[in-house]
């Protein structure tokens, strides 16, 4: 995990610096127990019982266990782009897909991995593989990402986040 | 809406077509307070994220972003909420069935910005996967607007020779001044 004084210390990472095939370091969570799952159910007010009523997953559902929601992973994915950026950096895209159920016991593995880098109206774009690894190595969150990295010497990424027409739709 | 009966053509009717591109009316998604400290503090608790720039006013100040901000979708969940005021969605949903799946009934109480079904005789749904775009973070005392409209709908053959339709919907979030905060797209597979 990584901590407040980590994050508010964090040196900025530089486009130049980068290689495609570069892995970023992983962010492991876990293991996630029934109350992480709870707290979050609580927190954005989903009141799914899969995810925290075991008898009700179990019996009536049918499911190995309560479950971890796809939400809570959608947030998780930005989350870690965020961090790889700061803290001058922008996280300005990501797809993923749910694939693999989170139970509890589960721990992840949150990674991203250069696929291609290019520049862009002074601003450094780097493409992204992104996942979710569970501890036997499934994939239960496979995407792709774009983040942008200032260059050495290079201007400032604008914020808010302008991205370059010719980039735009792409 | 009349909904297609016919499971042999395909499943890509002109009433499903004709969807493509329907907005739902645009709503506050944030409760009339805006962008809070304690809902933020709980939400990047539960998402496990310690950065202070969620929480240190001092320390945020000397950030790109010149103030507390939000997680990157935060935005995105907060139209889950109660309003204060409302009647009780759980306790409605569980008196109308005391076996409610806590989904049933419980987020039928909002139906304001939401889009009309798509008039097809495929009712399973499946989550086909999601693309984020982020523009920017709110910050404390933003208000927060939301309106979604269906950017896509494919059809697909599934590998038993099944109907499939690719539905994409986008949602477009912005704060008071009408600026773009993220854009999110959802994918459902109906079939």
């Amino acid at each position: 995990m990584t901590t407040a004084q980590e994050l508010r210390e964090k040196k900025q990472t530089y486009f130049d610096d980068i290689a495609v095939g570069h892995q970023f370091a992983p962010l492991v969570i876990g293991p996630l127990t029934p109350t992480h799952l709870f707290r979050w159910s609580a927190a954005i007010e989903n009141w799914h019982r899969i995810h925290y009523d075991q008898s009700f997953a179990v019996y009536h559902e049918g499911l190995p266990n309560i479950l971890g929601q796809g939400s809570w992973k959608q947030s998780i994915l930005p989350r870690y782009l965020k961090d790889l950026c700061l803290p001058d950096g922008w996280p300005w895209k990501v797809t993923f897909q749910h694939r693999a159920m989170i139970v509890p016991g589960d721990t992840l593995t949150v990674w991203a991995a250069v696929t291609k880098k290019y520049e862009e109206e002074g601003l450094g774009f780097l493409d992204l593989d992104v996942g979710m690894r569970l501890q036997y190595d499934t994939e239960t969150c496979p995407g792709k990402a774009t983040i942008v990295l200032p260059l050495r010497n290079g201007r400032a990424i604008p914020y808010p986040f302008v991205p370059p027409k010719k980039l735009v739709g792409e | 809406m009349s909904q297609s009966p016919a499971p042999s053509g395909s499943a890509l009717t002109a009433e499903v077509k004709a969807v493509i591109g329907v907005s739902a009316e645009k709503i506050e998604a944030s409760l009339p307070w805006g962008i809070e400290r304690e809902g933020l503090r709980i939400f990047t608790q539960a998402i496990m994220d310690p950065d202070p720039r969620y929480w240190d006013d001092a320390f945020a100040k000397t950030t790109k972003f010149g103030a507390v901000i939000t997680p990157p979708i935060y935005c995105t969940y907060l139209g889950r909420r109660t309003p204060p005021g409302s009647e009780d969605p759980i306790t409605r949903a569980f008196t109308e069935n005391p076996n409610s799946d806590g989904i049933g009934g419980v987020r039928d109480t909002e139906s304001r910005g939401r889009l009309p079904g798509v008039p097809t005789h495929l009712k399973r749904i499946l989550n086909a996967g999601n693309a984020i775009e982020l523009r920017q973070y709110p910050k404390l005392g933003d208000r927060v607007f939301s309106q979604a409209k269906y950017a896509d709908i494919k059809e697909r053959v599934g590998k038993d020779g099944s109907q499939m339709l690719i539905v994409t919907t986008e949602t477009v979030y912005t704060n008071q001044n009408d600026e773009v905060l993220c854009i999110l797209r959802a994918s459902q597979i109906r079939r």
